[in-house]
């Protein structure tokens, strides 16, 4: 097109020298595009506007908006705070009741200085015992009661975690104490003499009772110190109330410690490797002696208890086959081989159907030509396997013939065992003595712990929110994060007020609260399909309609400039 | 006719059941045409309710038990099969069909629920995780694939005590049934392969079997005077097996010519010569022993199995005069039964187990009974849009009509026009079908469930027709062999009378039905977005250039006009100026 113009252009000054200024002038007059009109160049660039206004405004917020995921709002600060502990200082107060048959004005008296002594030896400021006078349920009756002040309260309040029963005696020494096994109460025997005087601010009676109860609950406040500890921003809140070696040692503990749920499934299987015993008396057994502490940890979750035999049980080919030990003259098998005694593989050991956790629990009988089998290091017969179960294995007394049937007999050193190994892998403490004490403790603990792994799944999630924004937050994640705080806040709440089993209550919900959000399955599937994807499939659309808009828009900003400059 | 009743009686027998916990097992051979051996396993554990409940789990499996508490399920029926039972050559199927299932995995169960959404709920429930403990794709079940049946099925075991029950029934044709459904089946067993007739199950020869089928059933049984009731599992293994494929060895698995000096030839044929055999029919019956057809050892017996009188843990059913011996090193016994054609041996506890049985001409031969009815089906009709299906039922019967349920339960996308449902009788011109229940499909949602009650007039045939029509799918609902084509489920036909022996009932089913359906291109959905945004972008850039561009004649356009041509050309004709001056 442009040709022929530039070949007259430039070949048009050689013919004619004395014309060469006029024709070019001439030329161009002739054959430029006459100008354009002012409403033209107006109207060109209005239809360029309107349609990019089209396409900013209309095209891109309906793409973006159809295109887009779903995400419900969260109460980001809130579930950060309490993933960082701003906002729940768990704090422990436990009333102790102090049963006595002295007048009302004497128990005040030595309650107010046994009070000062805890309260001197306390290291642990989370943990505070606070001392109430209380009558006892059998001696008190409507007319001897006599709470005007509101200080005295009832010794059978299950609030109570401990009574303090002070009993006067004449003979034996004095001042002594007794912690009864099997309810929470402390007998604490004194001679008349050794009551504290009116005036006297001391008593050796009070430190006395002081000192116990400080032994009492020092596990309690071990166990509830090492887990403030390891929450953040809880540094401060590491006391000299925890030693080094203190520390270690739960640190030990809670790796065998199963996490907690609200029901736990309990296998019992008794396993052979030949054809004997094929039945076992388990039923008897399991009602004498696991059913009544079962019954004892139905405070802080449910159970559910099956049992199954197996036979013709091998062992994995992974570990040494046992070998005899004329020492010990039994079978032994090797430690380290004890963690593959258990061969998954082939062991029908599969979780129970149902939510929960299955704690599984195993009776090895050994063939007649393998007993006793024992483990060689320490000659012992059953071990724990952390946050799994137990092995027991049972070497039947009689060598040469396995019975067919175990009675309940012969199974009661594995169901003491078995017990045993509960206890530890519920995360029960090992003192005091007192065995509804140390299940109360373990209320308080699993309370605690509770609090704190709800509020750091809370923060995860938060976290997850924020890091990851392509994937979509439905309504029900919401509703479980507010549902969660609220629980969150009640139990705090409780705890504060002393009242454990509501708080263990709340913080059970807002844990299962919790998960149930972080694990929703909608927010996972939209993460494999990233926002590159979305334009990747419109690029064919895109790519053609973006081109002449852009090239358009570009080339009437030149022009907008060049004339501009040529003003 | 003589052996045959009374391998009934015996399988009767063997489903005797008692209450408490027990366990039994049993493994019979019978001999077929064509040489060929039908070997039957059976396994019973017996398990107390009062225990079962508890869940303290004896002999039934506690992995099976607790899917069983948790979906409460009172009656499962679980099915794995492969192959195809010869009815024309083998004659009536073990255990009357009634522990058979069709093609792939067939799974139906009487469920306790409140409501029908419960009963799903549970359903779904109990397939998920029966499908998780054999290793089976039992999960696709879903609401498409599952029906009510109302006359082919009716429970089992005793259900005095479990008012709300419901029946549901699921099929999965295309599954391959294969070693790994196997390994937990055995595992269900107290005796877990290691012993008893167990110890001969092969995975390499059981799915190398000309048919295969492998059966749970459980059950609630109740005592009829005591009252107490027990679970009752029941696990079977039936296979035909091809007695020559089997015993070639493991090193050697490729079939070869044996040398011609081994063969000996058919001298009577005319192309026998030096270096051409003819291979002589010698009319024979094969030898073979346990080990050589199984591949493994029959290691003694399960020492589970209490003594009594069905303590007998293998049998075989031959004529008397075929010669068997057992090669064993413990103590076992032997007893003839049903005038010698039965014989049962009691296993050794701890040893070795073998049946030798020699290479015998034979003179005599049982008497194979016929099935009461053989059913055949398959789609004719060509083309993507329309099929028709046509099922041929036979009575072999010369005496006897047959009464039976015929139950099809298709998938959605196969739609059946029920005005073109014809049956005719060749015999008769009465109309067989007595009773119709017919559920229509909904896309998506559920299958076709369809269930006639028909009789067949003694030695006549039946041909049932429908036409169909092939619905399109979805881009997303093709499997990823989509040119493969649909699996139909097999028909199941339940004679009705005459009435079977026992509660089980009578079964035959179809093989299933390969179905194609169109298939597209499966880039299709890409190509569709590329061309539409092309002629989109087209249409938009002439509308959009028309609207901002200015139009002017051609003579008009300014010389050192923009673009890469008119560059181009300036730099041209510069060039072409420097030579001219030069």
């Amino acid at each position: 097109m442009a040709s022929p113009n530039a070949a007259d252009a430039s070949s048009a000054p050689e013919p004619s020298k004395e014309t060469s200024i006029i024709v070019p002038r001439a030329a161009k007059a002739h054959n430029g595009p006459p100008p354009e009109s002012k409403e033209g160049i107006w109207l060109r660039r209005a239809a360029i506007l309107s349609f990019w206004a089209v396409v900013v405004l209309l095209g891109l917020p309906v793409w973006w908006k159809t295109t887009a995921i779903y995400r419900a709002e969260l109460p980001l600060q809130d579930m950060t705070d309490w993933a960082e502990s701003k906002i729940c200082k768990p704090v422990f107060p436990l009333r102790i009741a102090v049963e006595s048959s002295i007048s009302s004005h004497d128990a005040q008296q030595l309650v107010r200085l046994t009070q000062h002594a805890i309260d001197d030896l306390n290291e642990f400021s989370a943990h505070h015992l606070r001392l109430m006078p209380a009558t006892s349920p059998y001696t008190a009756n409507s007319s001897q009661e006599v709470i005007i002040d509101g200080t005295s309260i009832r010794s059978d309040d299950r609030d109570n975690a401990l009574v303090i029963r002070m009993i006067q005696v004449e003979t034996g020494e004095t001042p002594r104490s007794q912690l009864q096994s099997y309810s929470p109460t402390l007998d604490v025997y004194y001679s008349a003499s050794q009551l504290p005087a009116q005036s006297s601010t001391s008593s050796p009676l009070a430190s006395f009772i002081a000192q116990e109860l400080h032994t009492v609950f020092a596990e309690e406040q071990a166990q509830l110190a090492y887990l403030l500890a390891a929450q953040p921003g809880a540094q401060a809140a590491r006391t000299k109330a925890l030693s080094v070696e203190k520390y270690v040692e739960l640190d030990r503990q809670s790796t065998k410690v199963l996490k907690y749920a609200p029901t736990y499934h309990l296998t019992f299987s008794l396993f052979s490797p030949s054809y004997t015993p094929s039945a076992w008396n388990i039923e008897a057994a399991l009602r004498t002696y696991l059913s009544p502490l079962l019954e004892s940890f139905s405070g802080i979750s449910n159970f559910t208890v099956d049992s199954q035999v197996q036979l013709y049980a091998t062992f994995s080919p992974s570990i040494h086959q046992p070998e005899f030990d004329e020492h010990l003259k039994a079978w032994t098998l090797r430690k380290e081989d004890l963690s593959a005694f258990v061969n998954a593989a082939e062991w029908p050991l599969s979780p129970s159907i149902g939510e929960g956790p299955t704690v599984n629990f195993i009776l090895y009988v050994p063939d007649a030509s393998q007993s006793p089998l024992l483990v060689k290091e320490n000659a012992g017969n059953s071990w724990l396997i952390p946050q799994w179960g137990g092995v027991h294995i049972l070497n039947v007394q009689n060598v040469s013939t396995t019975p067919n049937v175990l009675t309940a007999e012969d199974l009661v050193p594995a169901m003491h065992t078995f017990s045993d190994q509960l206890t530890v892998l519920f995360g029960l403490p090992q003192a005091p003595a007192s065995l509804p004490l140390r299940i109360s403790t373990l209320e308080r603990v699993r309370a605690a712990s509770l609090i704190f792994s709800a509020s750091s799944t809370l923060g995860a999630l938060a976290q997850v929110y924020q890091k990851m924004p392509s994937i979509p937050v439905p309504d029900n994640v919401a509703q479980s994060v507010d549902s969660t705080i609220a629980h969150l806040q009640q139990a705090c709440h409780l705890l504060r007020e002393g009242r454990f089993q509501g708080a263990l209550e709340h913080a059970r919900i807002a844990e299962v609260e919790a998960e149930k959000a972080f694990f929703e399955r909608s927010m996972v599937g939209q993460v494999y399909f990233p926002d590159e994807h979305k334009v990747a499939v419109y690029l064919p659309l895109l790519g053609p309609v973006a081109v002449p808009l852009v090239m358009a828009a570009l080339k009437e900003l030149k022009g907008v400039l060049a004339s501009a400059r040529g003003r | 006719m003589l052996s045959s009743r009374l391998l009934l009686l015996l399988n009767a027998f063997i489903a005797f059941a008692f209450a408490g916990s027990d366990y039994h097992e049993q493994l019979l051979l019978r001999p077929l045409p064509q040489d060929t051996l039908l070997a039957s396993f059976n396994f019973r554990s017996n398990e107390s309710q009062a225990s079962f409940e508890q869940q303290n789990f004896r002999y039934v499996p506690r992995s099976l038990g607790q899917i069983l508490q948790h979906a409460h399920t009172q009656e499962l029926h679980l099915r794995f099969s492969v192959g195809r039972w010869d009815a024309e050559n083998w004659g009536q199927r073990p255990h009357q069909g009634s522990r058979e299932g069709g093609t792939g995995v067939e799974l139906w169960a009487w469920i306790e629920a409140e409501t029908e959404e419960q009963a799903s709920a549970r359903w779904l429930t109990l397939t998920n995780a029966l499908s998780g403990l054999f290793c089976a794709s039992l999960n696709f079940i879903d609401a498409t694939k599952t029906i009510r049946p109302v006359m082919a099925f009716s429970p089992e075991g005793d259900h005095r005590n479990a008012p709300n029950l419901h029946l549901l029934h699921g099929t999965l044709p295309h599954e391959v049934v294969c070693t790994e459904n196997l390994t937990p089946f055995l595992k269900l067993l107290p005796c877990k392969g290691k012993a008893g007739i167990s110890s001969l199950l092969d995975g390499h020869k059981l799915f190398d079997a000309s048919f295969q089928t492998m059966a749970i059933d459980v059950r609630p049984v109740c005592g009829l005077e005591s009252g107490k009731c027990s679970l009752e599992m029941e696990q079977s293994v039936d296979m035909v097996l091809d007695i020559a494929r089997s015993k070639r060895p493991k090193d050697n698995p490729i079939p070869r010519p044996l040398p011609i000096d081994q063969i000996e030839c058919d001298t009577s044929k005319g192309f026998n010569a030096q270096d051409t055999c003819f291979p002589l029919n010698k009319g024979t019956e094969p030898g073979w022993t346990l080990e050589e057809v199984f591949g493994k050892p029959l290691r003694g017996s399960c020492p589970l199995v209490e003594d009594g009188e069905d303590s007998n843990s293998v049998c075989i059913n031959t004529p008397p005069e075929r010669t068997i011996e057992v090669r064993s090193n413990g103590d076992f016994s032997e007893s003839r039964l049903a005038s010698d054609t039965l014989r049962c041996y009691k296993l050794p506890v701890g040893a070795d187990f073998d049946l030798v049985l020699p290479e015998q001409k034979m003179t005599t031969g049982l008497v194979r009974s016929d099935p009461a009815l053989f059913a055949a089906r398959s789609i004719n009709g060509h083309g993507q849009e329309r099929g028709s299906t046509q099922a041929i039922i036979r009575n072999p019967s010369t005496s006897e009509a047959v009464e039976f349920v015929y139950l099809e339960s298709l998938p959605w996308f196969m739609k059946p026009y029920l005005h073109t449902l014809r049956a005719t009788v060749d015999t008769s011109s009465e109309s067989p079908i007595k009773e119709t229940y017919y559920k229509p499909a909904l896309d998506r949602q559920r299958g076709t469930h369809l269930e006639l009650r028909m009789v067949i007039p003694p030695s006549s045939t039946l041909t049932l027709t429908y036409e169909f029509e092939k619905a399109i799918l979805r881009y997303t609902e093709y499997p990823p062999d989509a040119n493969r084509g649909f699996d139909v489920a097999p028909a199941v036909l339940r004679v009705l009378t005459p009435q079977a022996a026992d509660k089980k009932g009578i079964y035959i089913r179809t093989t299933s039905l390969l179905l194609p359906l169109p298939t597209p291109d499966f880039s299709m959905p890409y190509n569709v977005i590329i061309l539409t945004s092309t002629v989109m972008a087209l249409g938009f850039g002439n509308i959009f250039n028309l609207l901002v561009r200015r139009f002017v004649g051609a003579d008009e356009v300014p010389a050192a006009a923009g673009g890469l041509k008119g560059v181009l050309q300036a730099k041209i004709a510069g060039i072409k100026a420097k030579l001219g001056r030069a």
